[in-house]
């Protein structure tokens, strides 16, 4: 049987703004949403396995650090949300052909993603409320919803992975077209998923780590308690992180592995780089545990581990493009720019960043150092 | 039919989207409302020094954050899932038309999910001024995003002029669309639902409260809020409906029964709780129970649904006026269709040339890319029923009238030879049946 490719048309509305500037929101709003991400799921993790941890072994310093993470997951949750909405504006803008017929043949477990999420979140504020109500219970509960996240993230490659591959729309959903289908035929979904949800406890792991240089000031050995406890999380994970980076490097059609190993020029920089600085992070992020002052060289490792993050993020859209590039002509675009809207949405949205620095600034000042 | 169509067994997409719409709705409200709600009573409370009040609302906005924040922006997402999964074309339009008009509302999404955070944490942190200024930036953040979406969601029943703007002015066609003819008495209107839920969920938590005194006071005070949305809402609905397309218009009054019907139930439920609202909480609030606070929200939520569904039925034949109908065909595309042909023109159909042996497999096509937007087969609005006892030629001649044979429905587009296939395929259920 011959492959048919069928691609829908773009939408014939022109684009309000020059193509680059909504794909740097695009990517930039993405690396937001990913680490709040990182938070919420990493972050549910570590609590879960924390809280066991603590109470098998008595440990005030693992109970105190679930306690607290409790109260972070729900939050990181509402972010994860709100900052994801944002690149779920902008990938429809920019490859809505793509997305819409990839979710619609994925249309059933697409959807089951708000109903996981419900579950999970109410799960993280059932956790929060009845902390020390709970007792046993408690981390199963933590864990449960953080594997109800973890499967989120396994359908969104999965229908990101099959946005990417058009020939394969058809024959999926010819076969089936109510939208009960999966892409785990795609052999670099299982190792790009991986690649994710390891990040996310290494990242998750880091945030432990700025929680206990945030409580050195009030309480030294557990702030250096939880610097080393958060440390080690980030320190394995991305060890293990290297191997399901490899592993997926090497799953990808060879063509689209070559751009990072010197077919383009940009790309292949950027995964150096970004390897480079992630390794980097590691070593400063290892000395610290035993420094004098864990400060300067842990924040100089955060710092690192940011960038490696944005240059992650900067590296899966080059690969985006990649896959598409026998369909996906961004010259093809026309752009037609809604001056006065763009003015409208830059004054709202720096006086959103100055509401939201006034409120925090409140907060901070009301209640120094704890969280 | 630019995109594969999914398809949803029994109820449809359609209903679907309604479930989740109707969901999302009644607590989106709320989260607006609500926020007025407790912005304002603690102002009440700091003025009067009413330490009471003040522990009430800090348990009301407990209960405020878990369903608006989780429950309500999460419906909020999922009715945009919901939609580019049903009406992808539809949803890209929107999303097209309006970028920075979601970008805007995104801001203020941000914005408000900071404020009610940071609001229920601090309680006991911040002084109260500056507490219950946290408070009043979550609800100007809760209302500018009603501001915004007011204007994408009025635009689909009344595009007004938008149609007729070239995109070669890009920036007047999206004011122009924004501020449709109904942005304003819509606006009214879903500011008097949101003052109105604010009052049928406090009442959910006002009647639990133990002190007798503090929950008399606050069911007759949260009772009160219900009183603005008897003002407000008549008016501006009068307002509403004087200016949608005449053709809506009729589908509510008359021209269609069961929309019709739910009209009237929808006044007849909103007159139902304005009465038990004067009678209980606001007459006799004393009495007033939690079992009677949950019967008023229930029948609030059942405003809510045939409300929203009225809303959605009389948007027929468009799914957004004058531009995209229900099936995602643009108006401005008919000819071509008839002149090239459905099957040709679709994208996600296995069949393309009509011969003998696929005739009834083109009719089943040419119904999923033309018609099954708005009809199950044997489901909601079902076809099988719709058309039994019809014979072959009756229904090939309907289908040449299509738009007048219903006045919301749009018309057939395609060649001859595909509406006698159409014809045939929906001539063979009725055989089916008889068989
Ligand atoms: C706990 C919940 C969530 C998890 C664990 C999660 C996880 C992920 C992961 C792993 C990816 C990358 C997938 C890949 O490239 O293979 C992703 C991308 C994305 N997520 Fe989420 N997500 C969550 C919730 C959401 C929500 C609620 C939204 C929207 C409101 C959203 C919007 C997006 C978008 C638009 C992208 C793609 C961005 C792009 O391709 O540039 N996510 N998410």
């Amino acid at each position: 049987m011959t492959q048919q490719i069928i691609i829908p048309e773009p939408d014939p509305i022109p684009l309000p703004a020059p193509y680059w500037l909504l794909k740097f929101l695009l990517v930039l709003t993405f690396i937001l949403h990913i680490i709040a991400m990182n938070f919420a799921l990493g972050g549910g993790i570590i609590t879960g396995i924390t809280d066991l941890i603590g109470r098998k072994k008595n440990s005030q310093f693992h109970l105190n650090l679930a306690r607290s993470f409790s109260k972070m997951l729900p939050i990181a949750t509402a972010f994860t949300i709100t900052l994801g909405v944002a690149p779920l504006l902008f990938i429809q803008v920019l490859y809505g052909q793509y997305f819409y017929t990839a979710s619609i043949i994925l249309a059933w477990p697409w959807l089951s993603v708000i109903l996981l999420l419900l579950i999970g979140y109410y799960g993280y504020y059932i956790y929060q409320f009845n902390f020390e109500k709970l007792q046993g219970v408690r981390a199963w509960i933590v864990l449960g919803s953080a594997v109800l996240f973890a499967l989120i993230g396994l359908i969104y490659t999965n229908t990101l992975v099959l946005m990417l591959t058009p020939e394969k729309w058809a024959q999926k959903y010819f076969a089936n077209p109510h939208g009960t289908n999966f892409n785990f035929d795609d052999p670099t979904v299982i190792p790009r998923y991986l690649h994710f949800l390891v990040a996310s406890v290494s990242v998750a792991g880091l945030l432990v780590l700025i929680y206990g240089l945030v409580k050195l000031k009030s309480d030294e050995s557990f702030g250096r308690w939880a610097v080393r406890y958060g440390g080690l999380w980030f320190v394995i994970g991305t060890v293990v992180q290297y191997a399901t980076g490899i592993w997926f490097l090497l799953a990808l059609k060879k063509d689209l592995m070559m751009i990072f190993m010197g077919g383009n020029g940009v790309a292949t920089a950027v995964f150096g780089i970004s390897v480079l600085l992630s390794l980097v992070s590691l070593i400063l992020i290892l000395l610290s545990f035993n420094a004098q002052n864990p400060r300067p060289l842990s924040i100089f490792g955060i710092v690192l581990l940011f960038l490696t993050i944005v240059g992650m993020a900067v590296m899966r859209d080059i690969l985006r493009d990649a896959y598409l590039s026998d369909y996906f002509k961004p010259e093809q675009f026309e752009v037609q720019p809604q001056i006065s809207v763009l003015i409208v949405f830059g004054i709202v949205f720096i006086a959103g960043l100055i509401t939201v620095g006034y409120m925090l600034n409140k907060v901070i000042k009301a209640k120094p150092v704890t969280t | 039919m630019n995109y594969p169509f999914w398809d949803v067994p029994l109820i449809g997409g359609g209903i679907l989207i309604g479930i989740v719409a109707i969901l999302h709705v009644f607590v989106a409200h709320f989260a607006i409302g609500g926020g007025l709600y407790l912005a304002l009573t603690e102002r009440k409370a700091i003025k009067e020094n009413d330490q009471k009040l003040i522990n009430y609302l800090k348990k009301h906005s407990k209960f405020f954050l878990l369903v608006t924040v989780v429950f309500g922006a999460l419906s909020g997402v999922g009715i945009w899932f919901t939609i580019g999964l049903v009406h992808p074309s539809a949803t890209s339009t929107l999303i097209h038309s309006f970028v920075f008009g979601w970008a805007i509302e995104w801001v203020f999404f941000i914005v408000e999910i900071s404020a009610i955070l940071i609001y229920y944490a601090t309680w006991d942190k911040l002084d109260p001024k500056t507490h219950n200024t946290i408070g009043w930036i979550y609800f100007a953040g809760a209302y500018l995003s009603l501001v915004i979406i007011n204007g994408i969601l009025s635009f689909m029943l009344t595009s007004g002029k938008w149609v007729d703007i070239p995109f070669t002015e890009p920036s007047k066609k999206f004011w122009v669309g924004f501020f449709n003819p109904s942005y304003f008495p819509s606006l009214f209107i879903r500011t008097g639902v949101a003052l109105a839920l604010a009052g049928l969920y406090s009442l959910i938590t006002a009647t639990r409260v133990e002190d007798e005194e503090l929950r008399t006071k606050l069911v007759q005070y949260s009772g009160k809020w219900l009183v603005p949305a008897f003002i407000l809402i008549p008016v501006a609905g009068i307002w509403y409906i004087s200016i949608i397309p005449p053709l809506a218009r009729e589908i509510s009054m008359g021209g269609a029964p069961a929309v019709t019907v739910f009209a009237v139930l929808s006044i007849v439920f909103s007159l139902i709780i304005a009465l038990f609202a004067w009678l209980g909480p606001i007459k006799t609030p004393k009495q007033t129970s939690f079992a009677f606070a949950l019967g008023l929200l229930v029948i609030g939520f059942m405003v809510t649904a045939v409300t929203e569904w009225v809303r959605e039925a009389v948007r027929k034949p468009y799914i957004i006026y004058n531009y995209m109908y229900s099936n995602a065909i643009l108006k401005t595309q008919g000819d071509k269709i008839n002149e090239i042909g459905a099957l040709n023109f679709a994208k996600w159909v296995s069949v393309k040339e009509i011969n003998e042996e696929n005739v009834l497999k083109a009719g089943e096509e040419i119904f999923r890319v033309q018609c099954q937007s708005c009809h199950t087969i044997d489901g909601y609005n079902g076809i099988k029923k719709l058309i039994s006892g019809w014979s072959e030629n009756y229904i090939d001649f309907q289908l040449q009238h299509l738009d007048m044979l219903k006045g919301f429905m749009p018309p057939f587009y395609g060649t001859e030879q595909e509406r006698k296939a159409l014809a045939k395929w929906l001539y063979s259920l009725n055989e089916e049946k008889t068989k």
